[in-house]
């Protein structure tokens, strides 16, 4: 019998090789891009004098190597995400890097070269303070980790624990920083909040106190030594108090008293409001810091200063400092406008090197506010710039492109109403020849670039040039990052077309993209509204644009004063072609915008087939309401899910735009079993509080969104989240994990009205009798997934596969046929007939399934869908850390010819054929000739 | 609509109550049986790993390509144990470690983009006991021991492409539909060389070979049909004599 089984799959297996890339589609219609996220630390390699490295530990928990010449990834490691891969500091010696991670859970050290791991080595438990390298007669050959109530120092070469230190006192001193400047000793510098500094002097051979002081330096207006204080020169520890007045000395080897000098002893004045910042520099880490240190006393103004003998002096005053840079750093025009559009300077590295010719060199890496990493080289060159906000994609669209001017004349010929058979001809033949014209211009084109070298033919897309395709394959995706910054990006190449900071997102912003009007209504610009909520207050703002070219509409949207609740597109126009949108607030009011008297008046006539539900996971309350004609809400419904025991994860619908082309499944036996095309079914996804694993479980309930009525629930004991559900045409796919199996199983729920249909013309919530019946059948998935989508295609008549995004970085693209819940356990003739697949209870992850074959994307966060003009092809784009986009072809590409279609063969089988007719027929001739004479 | 809805709502909650309720008590009492396999049958339950703050542990081990040098994949490798839940990092000559893993029952798995390692399951008792197995998601109790620390060695570079069908004349002679047109024209072509076909003997012989291949001689030929249709009355008889054969009008001359 196992045999048969196997015997069976490997039939199937041979028979479902639906889909795989081939070797020579590599990067023909897909595009992978890499980010590492917002730069935490960076450091330039400067071991090697020709090194291109620079090194960025990010807030997302990447470790990555840039190079400097085109800002690509040389290697990239990607940690957890959460708490326990934060990345607390970043020390770089030689070609070694040294990671403190996870809140000074572990000690990682990189080889940056190869961007293999040194160590790793797991530290005490204590929350981290701070770390430093220490030198011992010009050699760097330890690390030095200070924790709360300990401070440990490690072997640089294979991170053996040297020796660990309790501290003393710490249940009053707070100890911050430590600093060690190559004379043999470590200083942990500690301070009792607002009352004095203590300062406990190590031995770096075993660990013991040479020295301690703490009472006698009273520093009452200290509280955080990191944020106030630095090393200066000879062991000088300089601080800034917090007001900003004076400067606070003290010489870490002797100790005595705090010298204060006062900051405007040197004419110096802070910002109002500001916290001044003391920055130094300390280039060999078993030398002394430099004398010459910075203070920042406004947002965008510094002034160096340099300690000598004990004395303050200032040296130059940075004023702003942008327009320093613009001065000396960058000093072409491009720069300067590349410039302007940072919003404000965030943080800047540069490395300053030596050129051939003894000339100081600059090079500094900018990140500013809206996440964007730039490089720029000193003549003012920008070598690059990273959009470092797309490695934190929100939410996305894809809008068609527009239509070019003649590609609008010929479509507008089939909308117009029909005047007359001579004005018809007329047209037909008008476009035909406007078709040759565009077709004679391609091929001028085409023969004027060949005879170019191919180095300076260009076909770079730029918003000018955008226009659709023959089967709108190109596509603008419209791309909502965490960070508040919006993209643009051509589907076909990935090059990013317009981008636009929003700069008053707040923090925990949830986003909604909506696309009011396409593409399609020509006079008319394409509209898309973005829903930013805050999640705290729940008050939202609506930013209107135009998905095209990015630029904010002259379209005000409405303030909206209170919460909102839901929002809602309507299928409703108004006379401009855009859709309506509806927002619900928390007083249960409804708002439309556009609001104008036409939508106002469409929205009255609708307004008793207009339903809405409200999902509250806090109380376990799902509700459903009506539209009244005068713009108030009625209850209608309500399930309550009790919240101690059960909450709700996910609510999903359907998606709008779906088509789902036939509405029924022919069986064996030729009979119809009709499916439960319900637009309105809603998939409740529940997990349990109780979290112990032979007590969890997970629940799917489906329920009409209109009525509130409970078609199926379904409750999968002994299972925990995530749970990833795909709700499409009849069908629920579920993933979760069982606990008691301890492996990750797929669930699959189809429904069917049955043999008939009930009322096949119109689908209405409220008239429905039958409950439908049900199937169900769970698999084995031998992996855990990170998200999961349904392909999208036009018309709905191409199989259904899903994309699986793994943690591997794989998407893999598992045909729905193996969800399918009428697989059979015992193959019979009707199921044959049926193309079922015989029931095996673990699902195949085979490599020839992922679309994205090498091309890893870290961290999938989701894939979106789109469908493109040809029925067999889907659009595809997965983000995360990284977007990677493509096409995928579910049933194959039925509608075009194929890549490998053999032109070749085919005319070469034509002439021959040809030729042959033609010396055949000669043959023949002088046949019957000599015959006919015989 | 509404009086009529919620009562079934309310009947599904009081129905999830019930079900959790006696899933308690039946798991109450198959816990206790469960607690005595698990630490001989199949290592650790996993309901170790859910248990707060205990001690931690490392999982160790090495992954081998062979005939490649470490440093060329090892920065693209990761080591994932359970999905995401732990990540470990590969060492320069191919080493691993992943640290902080509590007791339990994981998969972990070497991720390469370019190389396949097959996953192995790793028990850790609660007292940090190791043991490692192959992964059977159907079978999840059956111990086939691996070694440990891991030697994890890959069976080769991942197999993304499919590969396009090459075209090649003997795919194209071997093809039976054009078999099946060239051995009729060979025949056709061959068989008059053969049979000397003027011979008035064998040719009786072959009609009447023809006639005991037709089994119904009355039964009109569909060509034939075609050209009396379209030819008319006319065209019957020269169309009847033609489809005779050429061979009484190539006697004639």
């Amino acid at each position: 019998m196992a045999k048969l089984i196997l015997l069976w799959l490997k039939c199937v297996v041979l028979w479902a090789t639906v889909e795989a890339v081939f070797e020579d589609q590599v990067g023909k219609f897909d595009w992978r891009q890499q980010y590492v996220g917002k730069v935490r630390f960076s450091h330039f390699d400067t071991h090697v004098q020709s090194s291109k490295k620079v090194l960025v530990a990010t807030e997302r928990n990447v470790f990555a190597a840039l190079n400097t010449r085109t800002g690509e990834l040389f290697w990239r490691h990607v940690d957890k995400t959460g708490s326990e891969g934060n990345i607390d500091a970043l020390l770089q010696h030689g070609q070694d890097a040294v990671l403190v991670v996870g809140n000074g859970r572990l000690l990682r050290s990189w080889e940056i070269n190869v961007g293999g791991l040194n160590w790793e080595v797991v530290l005490d438990s204590g929350s981290f303070q701070s770390a430093c390298l220490v030198g011992q007669q010009d050699m760097v050959k330890h690390v030095a980790v200070l924790k709360k109530t300990a401070i440990s120092v490690h072997y640089l070469s294979n991170g053996h624990q040297k020796w660990i230190e309790n501290l003393p006192e710490t249940e009053t001193v707070d100890y911050q920083a430590v600093y060690s400047d190559g004379n043999g000793e470590v200083y942990v510098l500690g301070v009792v909040p607002h009352s004095h500094i203590t300062i406990v002097v190590y031995s770096m051979e075993d660990g013991e106190i040479i020295k301690q002081v703490n009472m006698s330096v009273e520093a009452p207006w200290l509280s955080n030594i990191q944020a106030s204080c630095v090393v200066v020169g000879q062991g000088m520890l300089t601080c800034v108090d917090s007001a900003g007045v004076s400067f606070y000395m003290l010489d870490l080897h002797l100790q005595l008293q705090m010298t204060q000098v006062p900051l405007q002893s040197l004419a110096l004045e802070v910002d109002p409001g500001f916290h001044p910042v003391l920055l130094s520099h300390q280039p060999n880490l078993a030398r002394q810091p430099l004398s010459e240190f910075f203070l920042q006393l406004g947002p965008d103004h510094y002034q160096l200063l340099q300690l000598n003998n004990g004395q303050i002096a200032a040296m130059r005053d940075f004023k702003p400092v942008t327009v320093w840079l613009l001065k000396h750093l960058l000093t072409s025009r491009a720069v300067e406008e590349n410039l302007r559009k940072f919003n404000s300077v965030f943080q800047l590295y540069v490395q300053a090197f030596l050129k051939k010719d003894d000339s100081v060199g600059y090079r500094a890496m900018v990140q500013t506010e809206d996440h964007t990493l730039t490089f720029i080289q000193q003549p003012g060159r920008v070598m690059w710039t990273r959009e470092e906000a797309l490695s934190d994609v929100v939410t996305m669209e894809m809008v068609d492109l527009p239509l070019t001017g003649t590609q609008a004349e010929l479509e507008g010929e089939f909308g117009k109403k029909a005047d007359g058979l001579m004005s018809m001809v007329m047209k037909r033949l008008s476009s035909q020849l406007i078709l040759l014209q565009a077709w004679i211009g391609h091929l001028w084109k085409l023969f004027y670039d060949a005879r170019k070298p191919r180095s300076q033919v260009k076909n770079d897309v730029t918003i000018e040039n955008l226009s659709r395709d023959e089967f709108n394959l190109q596509k603008m995706m419209v791309m909502v990052t965490a960070s508040g910054k919006l993209f643009g990006i051509d589907s076909k190449t990935g090059g990013i077309l317009w981008r636009h900071y929003l700069d008053n997102v707040p923090p925990n912003a949830a986003f909604k993209l909506m696309v009011q009007r396409t593409t399609a209504h020509f006079p008319h610009p394409p509209q898309c509204t973005l829903l930013i909520k805050d999640k705290d207050t729940g008050l939202a703002t609506l930013h209107v644009f135009n998905p095209i070219f990015g630029k904010k509409s002259h379209v005000t949207p409405p303030a909206l004063p209170q919460p909102i609740l839901q929002s809602l597109m309507l299928p409703l126009m108004d006379q401009d072609y855009a859709k309506v949108l509806l927002l619900v607030d928390d007083q249960y009011k409804v708002s439309a915008f556009p609001s104008t008297k036409n939508v106002l008046q469409q929205l009255q006539e609708m307004a008793a087939s207009i339903f809405f539900y409200l999902v509250d996971s806090s109380q376990g309350r799902l509700s459903g309401f009506r539209l009244r004609t005068d713009l108030s809400t009625e209850q209608i419904w309500e399930v309550i899910i009790p919240p101690e025991v059960q909450k709700i994860v996910s609510v999903k619908g359907k998606r709008p735009n779906e088509h789902v082309h036939s509405q029924g499944r022919v069986m064996g036996d030729r009979s119809v079993l009709y499916k439960y095309l319900n637009p309105n079914l809603l998939a409740v996804v529940t997990e349990s509080t109780d979290l112990h694993q032979e007590r969890s479980f997970i629940g799917i309930l489906l329920i009409d969104g209109v009525t509130g009525r409970i078609i199926h629930e379904a409750v999968q004991r002994k299972a925990r989240g995530p749970v990833h559900v795909v709700h499409s045409e009849n069908w629920v796919v579920y993933e979760y994990w069982s606990t008691k199996s301890r492996r990750n199983e797929f669930s699959v729920i189809e429904l069917y009205e049955g043999m008939e249909l009930y009322n096949s013309t119109v689908f209405s919530s409220l008239d429905r009798p039958h409950a439908p019946q049900v199937l169900q059948q769970s698999y084995i998935f031998p992996s855990s997934i990170s998200t999961m989508e349904a392909t999208l295609t036009e018309k709905g008549i191409t199989s259904r596969h899903l994309l699986i995004g793994l943690p591997s970085g794989g998407i893999l693209s598992l045909p729905k046929m193996f969800l399918d819940p009428r697989r059979p356990e015992i193959v019979s003739e009707q199921s044959r007939e049926e193309n079922l697949i015989p029931y095996a209870p673990e699902l195949l992850i085979r490599t020839e399934w992922f679309i994205n074959y090498n091309q890893t994307v870290s961290r999938v966060r989701g894939i979106y869908t789109a469908p493109s003009g040809l029925e067999s092809t889907c659009l595809v784009v997965a983000y995360g850390l990284d977007i990677y986009q493509t096409r995928v072809y579910p049933s194959k590409q039925f509608d075009v010819l194929k890549d490998d279609y053999d032109y070749m063969l085919i005319s070469s089988v034509l002439f021959a054929l040809f030729f042959a007719t033609m010396i055949s027929k000669r043959l023949a001739e002088v046949k019957l000739l000599n015959r006919a004479w015989r | 609509m509404s009086l009529y809805e919620v009562p079934s709502s309310l009947s599904l909650t009081t129905a999830l109550f019930t079900v959790i309720t006696l899933q308690l008590i039946f798991l109450q009492a198959a816990l206790v049986v469960a607690w005595c396999f698990t630490d001989i049958e199949t290592g650790p339950g996993a309901g170790v790993s859910t248990q707060p703050n205990g001690d931690r542990f490392k999982i160790e081990g090495r992954a081998i390509v062979p005939g490649i040098k470490t440093q060329d994949w090892v920065s693209t490798a990761r080591v994932l144990v359970e999905g995401e839940e732990y990540v470990g990092f590969l060492r320069t000559d191919g080493s691993f470690a992943v640290n902080d893993v509590p007791s339990g029952s994981y998969v972990v798995e070497v991720v390469t983009p370019t190389y396949r390692f097959e996953p192995v399951r790793v028990d850790i008792t609660t007292k940090g006991k190791m043991r490692a197995r192959l992964v059977n998601y159907i079978k999840t109790s059956e111990v086939i021991r691996q070694p440990y620390p891991l030697q994890i060695r890959a069976s080769g570079p991942h197999s993304y492409f499919m590969k396009r069908e090459t075209w090649g004349w003997t795919d194209f002679l071997m093809n039976p539909m054009v078999m099946m047109m060239v051995l009729p024209l060979l025949i056709i072509v061959l068989l008059p060389k053969v049979v000397n076909t003027n011979d008035p003997e064998m040719r009786k012989e072959m009609e009447q070979s023809m006639n005991m291949l037709n089994p119904n001689p009355e039964l009109p030929d569909v060509s034939e049909l075609m050209t009396k249709l379209f030819s008319g009355s006319k065209g019957s008889s020269k169309a009847g004599s033609s489809s005779k054969g050429t061979r009484p009008a190539a006697k004639r001359r």
